[in-house]
């Protein structure tokens, strides 16, 4: 057989193959009906875009004091004027004009903070993660709320500084040398040479020395008290959904273990308060919140509404991350699980050490996929009256010189949320095949 | 460990620190302290609630339910009058409102969304980047603010009723909502239902009856379409021997309003609309994968002993995916009703908009209001995985 075919006059490929031209026709010309449709979705697609271009670029309005001047420049086209002059209230809220640097500092402290996550070479990313999750909440809530701070604050105030410093400087080293801070600092001391313990405590009076300078320091700074009521816009929902996301996985962790525990006792109460959480709407739950959290609480001892919210949606979020750890811990092999336990570990250590790293891997995309499903469902908390993006975006309709401007502000929200989710997905995917490649053989 | 020690262990008394580390010892301290410490929170729990509805004076019980409500609501598909109806039948009416809303997205959705799903596989580049784009768009942006957007930024911009957009002089359309006509049936209708459900069960039999004929013999039956001229035929002869008793009730303008038809206030049309097609994207997304969970080699086998494409489709490809496509595709499902309950946010008389906010503002039952609500979602949601579960046992063992 191979003989008769290469005994045969060898012909070249086609020429066309691989050219522009070629590719229209495989693509999009390769029968009538192709090209029929083709020329559909080209209709469709000028319709659309003119459309949206019309209305939203050439017979949009930019400047205008308010939404009468719109229509009078221009009735058909956007009136963008009135989504810029709210613009700074979609993302900060009603929080006072004055302060709005303490949001910017602090979105800007996380940025930094996480960053070193990201660059090659930094050693204990892990580390990283922690850090951000236990210690940033101290920080921003200190810059964000603002006021009296008491000793417990104070003291993780100093620690979240200090962890941040050492934090970017080990980050900064990382990415330089490949070494870490510590291995840095032992280095510049000339202290290679000592024992592990003279070089761990003399790592140890570091920090202190530079915690106890740092709480020195601190004890000066005073923010002016901002109340939780008047946080809104783009920063509650990201403050709402970035604790609920904190809280979610190591929640869901907690509950999916749980739900496969031996213990029946145990597996029967987290399985019902999974399944209870999973098959209500996010909406009654935090109405039930709202409601029922006051009753439930003794007497005497309130909640601001924030907080009931924060509540609900962290343990909402916690039982769905807990069907997502599930089905990543059912994908681990039952060898794992056994060859761990003839190894002598422990319950903790061979979730820890063995089944954990391989299953979170597993999860990424769908992690990821409830982290976007969380920061949209945020948004349900305009419902019960907080004041988040979206219900500024509403709110301009109210506002007396744009009354009656519902679409532009809603575009803009709905824009703004795509460019969030959509990012964020698209990273997922990209994780997804570069930690992918390890699993498969 | 224990080999080397037994020395040790023979001269020492048994230590409390063994006899922790027996685990049916441990085992049972751990879910002692636990099923403790959730008696301990139920209990904490309950006291409080019982003082503080003490203190403020609140009831508690089921029997505000049969007290009267004293609200209207827009939208009702059973009976409710003002000032004698009763919350539990304002419950119903939520309930049904509920139901009603998210059945019809079901459908519409389930349609919409496999058809996108086919069109993002589609060879031709620009037809699939429609497909993608639609649900990129539509799943990235939260449904609270596409809700919102079609309600104040589409439905509440319709011409006023003077001006109402007229579809054929039976349907119409203005910013009080869409009034399309309602069926009136007459006296000998039932017939021509009964004969609609007989005429459904004889197709099905014939279905049956082709298909193991097939199996048998080979030869072919148009099960389909012969079915489908049975149900026309059957109940379009009784419809039309019994007199054609069903009559349509048209809206008409009288006054400044229109009367009669079945009005479908905004509020739902801007529900039903947002609903279908923010979750005809994720469906689209099921369905994609779904197919593609199919490998390459089953297309290839179909086409190679000369299948047509439509039938490879049909016959080879659908029935495989589908084992991929039904899980999602149900939770999807579930999802609807559970959104549905952001009708809230635009006024539509959902369960949760008439049960748990306004008959919870007004009687302030907020335990009772709260576990019937969330009953009457867990009741759905328990339903559908039960059915999904059978359903997945059945496909499981097909497979073997």
């Amino acid at each position: 057989m191979a003989e008769a075919i290469h005994t045969g006059e060898i012909r070249p490929p086609p020429t066309v193959q691989g050219t522009w031209f070629a590719w229209l026709r495989d693509n999009l010309f390769s029968s009538w009906v192709n090209t029929l449709l083709t020329f559909g979705a080209l209709y469709i697609i000028y319709f659309a875009v003119s459309g949206v271009w019309a209305w939203g670029i050439t017979n949009a309005v930019w400047e205008a004091e308010n939404r009468r001047v719109c229509f009078d420049i221009n009735p058909d086209g956007a009136c963008w004027a009135g989504v810029l002059a709210w613009f700074d209230n979609f993302i900060w809220g009603r929080y006072p004009r004055g302060e709005m640097w303490r949001i910017n500092l602090g979105a800007l402290l996380i940025v930094v903070w996480m960053v070193p996550i990201w660059l090659p070479g930094v050693k204990d990313k892990i580390y990283v993660g922690f850090s951000t999750v236990f210690l940033y909440p101290f920080l921003g809530f200190f810059l964000f709320a603002g006021g009296e701070k008491g000793l417990f604050l104070q003291v993780m105030l100093s620690l979240a500084i200090v962890v941040l410093i050492g934090n970017t400087l080990n980050g900064y080293h990382g990415v330089r040398s490949g070494r870490s801070l510590p291995e840095v600092v032992i280095a510049g001391l000339g202290m290679k040479a000592s024992s592990d313990k003279v070089q761990r405590k003399t790592l140890l009076a570091i920090f202190a020395a530079a915690f106890a300078l740092v709480f020195w320091a601190q004890m000066g700074w005073v923010l002016v008290s901002v109340e939780w009521n008047l946080w809104g816009g783009l920063f509650l929902t990201l403050v709402i959904s970035g604790i609920g996301i904190a809280f979610a996985l190591p929640g869901g962790i907690v509950l999916a273990m749980g739900r496969r525990s031996q213990l029946p006792v145990i597996r029967i109460l987290c399985t019902g308060f999974i399944e209870v959480f999973r098959s209500v709407p996010l909406i009654t739950i935090l109405f039930m919140a709202t409601t029922m959290f006051p009753l439930f609480l003794p007497e005497g001892f309130t909640l601001n509404k924030l907080v009931q919210v924060i509540v609900a949606v962290c343990l909402f979020n916690a039982c769905y991350m807990a069907e997502v750890v599930r089905a990543g811990l059912q994908a681990i092999p039952r060898g794992q699980y056994e060859a761990a336990m003839a190894m002598g570990l422990g319950y903790w250590k061979m979730m820890g050490l063995i089944i954990m790293p391989q299953a979170l891997k597993f999860m990424i995309p769908n992690i990821v996929g409830n982290f976007i499903g969380l920061l949209k469902d945020t948004t349900l908390v305009s419902i019960i009256g907080l004041f988040d993006v979206l219900n500024m975006l509403k709110a301009v309709s109210q506002d007396v010189p744009w009354r009656g401007l519902h679409k532009e502000p809603l575009v803009v929200g709905a824009a703004l949320f795509f460019v969030i989710c959509f990012a964020m997905s698209k990273y997922s995917r990209h994780l997804e095949e570069t930690l992918g490649g390890g699993t498969q053989r | 460990m224990a080999t080397s020690d037994t020395s040790l262990v023979k001269s020492q008394p048994k230590s409390s620190v063994s006899f922790f580390y027996d685990e049916r010892v441990r085992n049972f301290f751990y879910q002692t302290i636990t099923a403790g410490t959730f008696a301990w929170l139920v209990w904490y729990l309950f006291t409080n609630t019982a003082h503080n509805l003490e203190v403020r004076g609140m009831n508690s019980g089921f029997g505000f339910l049969f007290q009267t409500a004293g609200f209207d609501t827009d939208f009702k598909l059973i009976e409710y009058t003002v000032g004698t109806g009763t919350y539990g039948r304002i419950f119903f009416v939520g309930v049904l409102n509920t139901l009603f809303v998210s059945s019809i997205a079901i459908v519409l959705s389930t349609v919409i969304g496999f058809f996108v799903g086919v069109l993002r596989l589609s060879t031709n580049w620009l037809i699939s980047l429609l497909a993608l784009t639609y649900v990129e768009i539509l799943r990235n942006v939260p449904l609270l603010i596409q809700i919102i957007f079609w309600y104040l930024g589409v439905f509440a911009l319709l011409p006023k009723v003077k001006q109402s957009a007229d579809f054929l002089g039976i349907a119409f359309l203005n910013n009080r909502g869409l009034y399309v006509p309602s069926p009136v049936p007459g006296d000998l209708f039932w017939m021509t239902m009964t004969a609609f459900v007989v005429a459904v069960v004889a197709a099905f039999m014939l279905r049956r009856w082709a298909r193991r004929r097939q199996e048998q013999t080979g030869q072919q039956f148009p099960a389909f379409w012969a079915g489908i001229g049975i149900i026309v035929t059957l109940t379009g002869v009784v419809y039309l021997a019994t007199g054609m008793p069903l009559s349509w009730d048209i809206a008409a303008l009288q006054g400044f309003n229109y009367q009669g038809g079945f009005a479908l206030p905004p509020s739902f049309l801007a529900l039903l609309v947002s609903l279908t097609i923010y979750h005809s994207a994720h469906m689209a997304e099921a369905v994609r994968a779904g197919i593609l969970s199919v490998s390459k080699g089953q297309t290839e086998a179909a086409n190679a002993i000369g299948l047509k494409p439509g039938k490879v489709m049909a016959l080879v490809i659908i029935p495989q995916a589908m084992l991929a496509i039904v899980p999602p595709m149900i939770s999807t499902w579930m999802n609807v009703v559970k959104n549905s309950s952001l009708a809230v946010a635009i006024g539509y008389s959902d369960v949760v908009a008439l049960f748990m906010q306004t008959s919870l503002n007004q009687s302030g039952y907020a335990i009772e209001i709260v576990a019937i609500t969330m009953l009457f979602y867990m009741t759905i949601s328990l339903t559908i995985s039960f059915f999904m579960n059978i359903y997945n046992k059945r496909v499981q063992l097909r497979e073997r």
